[in-house]
């Protein structure tokens, strides 16, 4: 992605100033130095979702809903009509129309701090100056904010200035951290300046249930973190913000290597709070790293978690964590209201790729094919058939219990040749070295109101599709 | 601002001074002819350390004029001497609000606040004084280093640093008494102003030298580079310069001697040469505001060094000699970075073998 973030000088430097020094200074050292006019704050981060229809979220889970017609053997077409069937069947009234698009509240101090970037650029240094003390009042230990408004009173101080302020300014400019919130700084604007195309997801998004009401993507390139609000009509970008991850960057595979997991995730639970030593901050919502994925590679560690920050800390530097994500708390805290334990997926990739709704349809007909194949060798009790979508090494769990069924003649006995039908499909896609989908359905089978959960890890092999683990999840 | 209702014959203003004098009547303040000498003497006393005096005589003052701004003022830097900093507050602020078209008040404000680390809102009252009159010098300077300090404070908090541990408190200047105006051709007093062309401003106790003038007529002619223009012989127009007859021929040497004394002082401080400088003050100078000698040249040399360029222009100079002591009286215009300032300096020189040197230096007269 082309990086268009300026890095030179201010084309209109707002100071007069005989001696160019402070202002080559400032211009090198300061997080300002970034700023173009322009910085658009396109970033149309919108927000949906009253409290009362958060709540509604996540009440939702116990999976109330009316079944949906959900179409047999049309190879290749499930994702696509699990997606729009919505258009054509009644479903409980949902928000209308989501495309107003207000600013979300969470980012509230990011939103200020780009406009007292935006005033700078313009070369509004005194406005900046007075929008920056006011931030720096409401978030005084937002350190990016501090430095930016040291920026702008240091620019206001006349360059002959030689008392000792000045050399602790230019000291401090020279230590190592303030990299850290310049970084910090290049990150949010970027994200801010370089914004998802519109009517794309990322890549991993193929298909989601409505099960689901938000989806979670991590850019870690970028620092950000971008809440989906899900729907009959798709997904939806709703917000973004700024996220920390592990102090050495991401791909994590041991344990205490300091690194955020990649990879396709679910929220397992939410702490609460009161639980939690402060440095967690407002919440902390644990991810199942290692997934079975990561267990079959080898993977170790644990305790990821989505978190806050400490109180001294609005936000944290962009590589800071001991691999979990970390969130400003008032960020965290709409992200809080919204999740769903087990369905809200989290998508953490070093950097996201961004898809349109045909192309997802169009990556997903191969599982779905998978999916068909292994549904209708199931059902016609050929075990020999259905054999060729496991790899011997498959393993089954259970959050109920650990009946340990694993076998094909278990699947052929449980479906007794009756037909069945899968609901709420998700087709979430990982790949790296391989290949790999996530599949979450429900299957109810003919004559009964409802059935089990299942979530399905897929390993694609050459061109075929093999289940190597999957979970009951009730 | 009402057009003049009190004309005063043996006076003429430059509208600068008129506005500020305006500005007092419309307070309700009425200076009687007196009050000069008045505040004179509170400030001599309180120039000399005798604060109890100084007070108990601007308490006697204030009783029947109360709403008088200069003594008013004179007491609020009593009480800031005297470490009374509640009450200065109070009564700065006060004057603040009955005179809010006067930079000085805010200007003290700015500095007790800052002696208590309140450094925004010392901000807020510099940016008051400057809004007032954005020529004022002293809150420039102030303004600067509070901003340095606020500025070295935010970058602190950005990298979580201890803020205990940032460098010393910067020093703001005091303004110690507001303008004063006297009669043309009075004499010429350390530090009270007469009613010379250029407003004199108030004398800075830690930075004698560039006073501000507000809204001072624009010099006429100003060297770009540091040495001292040669005295333009025209009196800025419609102002009543103390023009000095000219002077006897017998001091016309020594005339010659304080002349190239005073040009050299100027040279030395624009060429920022500090031992010039202060090789120019002698042995018993006494900085304003009873600053010991020593921390005045540090201050000296803090205002001074680090500038990138400092000019100092001399115009309308007017010597008299009187045997071993001299009064050198000028237009001063004074530029360093983004500063520009002009205004009445006094030196009064002593000799001393046969070279002159500052006894004392005051703004005004």
């Amino acid at each position: 992605m082309a990086d268009i973030v300026r890095h030179g000088r201010l084309q209109n430097p707002p100071f007069r100033l005989r001696s160019g020094q402070l202002l080559a200074a400032l211009t090198t050292a300061s997080a300002l130095m970034l700023v173009a006019p322009g910085a658009a704050l396109a970033s149309n981060n919108t927000k949906t979702g009253s409290s009362a229809k958060a709540k509604a979220a996540m009440g939702s889970h116990a999976g109330s809903r009316s079944a949906k017609a959900q179409p047999k053997s049309r190879k290749g077409a499930v994702a696509a009509e699990t997606r729009t069937a919505g258009a054509t069947t009644a479903r409980p009234a949902r928000k209308p129309a989501s495309n107003a698009a207000p600013i979300q509240e969470a980012g509230n101090a990011e939103a200020r701090l780009i406009a007292v970037y935006e005033m700078f650029g313009r070369g509004q240094a005194r406005p900046a100056l007075a929008k920056a003390r006011d931030l720096v009042r409401d978030y005084p230990n937002f350190q990016l904010a501090q430095l930016v408004y040291g920026d702008l009173l240091a620019a206001q101080v006349p360059p002959s200035n030689a008392l000792p302020d000045t050399a602790s300014i230019a000291k401090m400019r020279g230590n190592p951290a303030m990299a850290e919130l310049h970084e910090e700084s290049k990150r949010r604007l970027q994200a801010l300046r370089e914004r998802p195309p519109a009517n794309t997801v990322p890549s991993q998004f193929l298909a989601l249930s409505t099960r689901s009401r938000y989806a979670i993507a991590v850019d870690a390139s970028r620092s950000r973190l971008y809440l989906f609000e899900n729907s009959d009509k798709g997904l939806k970008l709703t917000a973004d913000y700024y996220i920390s991850v592990g102090k050495s960057g991401t791909d994590k595979t041991t344990e205490g290597d300091a690194r955020t997991p990649l990879g396709v995730y679910y929220i397992t639970s939410s702490l609460d709070p009161k639980s939690l030593k402060d440095f967690y901050g407002a919440g902390a919502l644990p991810i199942n790293y290692p997934n079975p994925y990561d267990l079959r590679r080898g993977k170790t560690g644990g305790g990821i978690w989505l978190h806050g920050t400490p109180p001294q800390q609005f936000a944290r530097a962009p590589l800071a964590s001991d691999g979990c994500v970390v969130m400003a708390n008032p960020d965290l805290k709409q992200l809080l209201r919204k999740v769903q334990i087990g369905a809200t997926p989290v998508v953490t990739a070093r950097s996201l790729q961004w898809i349109s709704q045909p192309q997802a349809e169009k990556e997903s007909q191969s599982i779905t094919g998978a999916i068909n194949g292994w549904k209708d060798a199931r059902a016609n009790g050929n075990e020999a058939q259905l054999k060729k979508f496991y790899l011997p090494d498959f393993q089954r769990s259970s959050k109920k219990s650990t009946e340990g069924i694993s076998a094909v003649d278990e699947e052929v006995k449980y479906a007794q040749g009756k037909r069945v039908q899968l609901k709420d499909m998700s087709y979430l896609h990982w790949r790296d070295g391989d290949d790999t989908m996530i599949v979450t359905f429900g299957e109810v089978f003919e004559g009964e109101k409802s059935g089990r959960s299942r979530r399905q890890y897929w390993l694609r092999q050459g061109t075929d599709w093999k289940l190597f683990h999957e979970e009951i999840l009730g | 601002m009402p057009k003049s209702p009190r004309p005063r014959a043996r006076f003429s203003f430059s509208p600068a001074v008129r506005a500020l004098f305006l500005a007092a009547a419309t307070c309700g303040a009425v200076l009687p002819a007196l009050a000069a000498i008045e505040h004179e003497e509170v400030d001599k006393l309180m120039q000399a350390g005798k604060l109890d005096e100084a007070m108990t005589k601007a308490d006697a003052f204030l009783k029947d004029k109360p709403r008088d701004p200069q003594m008013r003022f004179l007491k609020g830097v009593i009480q800031l001497d005297t470490g009374k900093r509640a009450e200065a507050i109070s009564a700065f602020t006060q004057l603040t609000q009955d005179a809010p078209e006067l930079p000085e008040p805010y200007n003290n404000l700015a500095v007790i606040y800052a002696s208590q680390n309140q450094f925004d809102k010392a901000r807020s009252a510099l940016e008051s004084a400057i809004r007032t009159n954005p020529s004022y010098a002293t809150a420039q300077e102030n303004l600067g280093d509070v901003y340095a300090r606020l500025a070295s404070q935010a970058y602190s908090k950005a990298l979580q640093l201890d803020q205990n541990n940032t460098a010393v408190q910067p020093k703001l200047a005091v303004i110690r008494t507001l303008f004063t105006p006297t009669p043309v051709g009075g004499k010429p007093t350390a530090v009270v102003a007469s009613a010379a062309p250029a407003p004199a401003p108030a004398p800075v106790a830690k930075a004698p030298a560039p006073a501000p003038a507000p809204a001072a007529p624009p010099p006429a002619k100003v060297a770009a580079a540091p040495a001292p223009v040669a005295a333009a012989p025209k009196a800025p127009e419609a102002t009543p310069a103390p023009a000095p007859a000219p002077a006897p021929a017998a001091s016309t040497a020594s005339n010659a001697e304080v002349e190239s004394a005073v040009r050299a002082w100027a040279s030395a401080w624009a060429g920022q040469d500090m031992e010039r400088y202060l090789a120019a003050y002698g042995p018993d100078f006494a900085p304003a505001g009873g600053q010991s000698r020593k921390s005045w040249e540090e201050d000296r040399r803090a205002r001074i060094v680090g500038k990138s360029s400092i000019s100092v222009n001399i115009e309308n100079l007017a010597i008299k000699v009187d045997g071993q002591t001299a009064t050198a009286k000028f237009r001063q215009i004074y530029r360093a970075d983004n500063l520009n300032v002009t205004s009445r300096k006094t030196l009064d020189m002593q000799r001393s073998g046969n070279h002159w040197q500052i006894r004392k230096e005051s703004v005004g007269g």
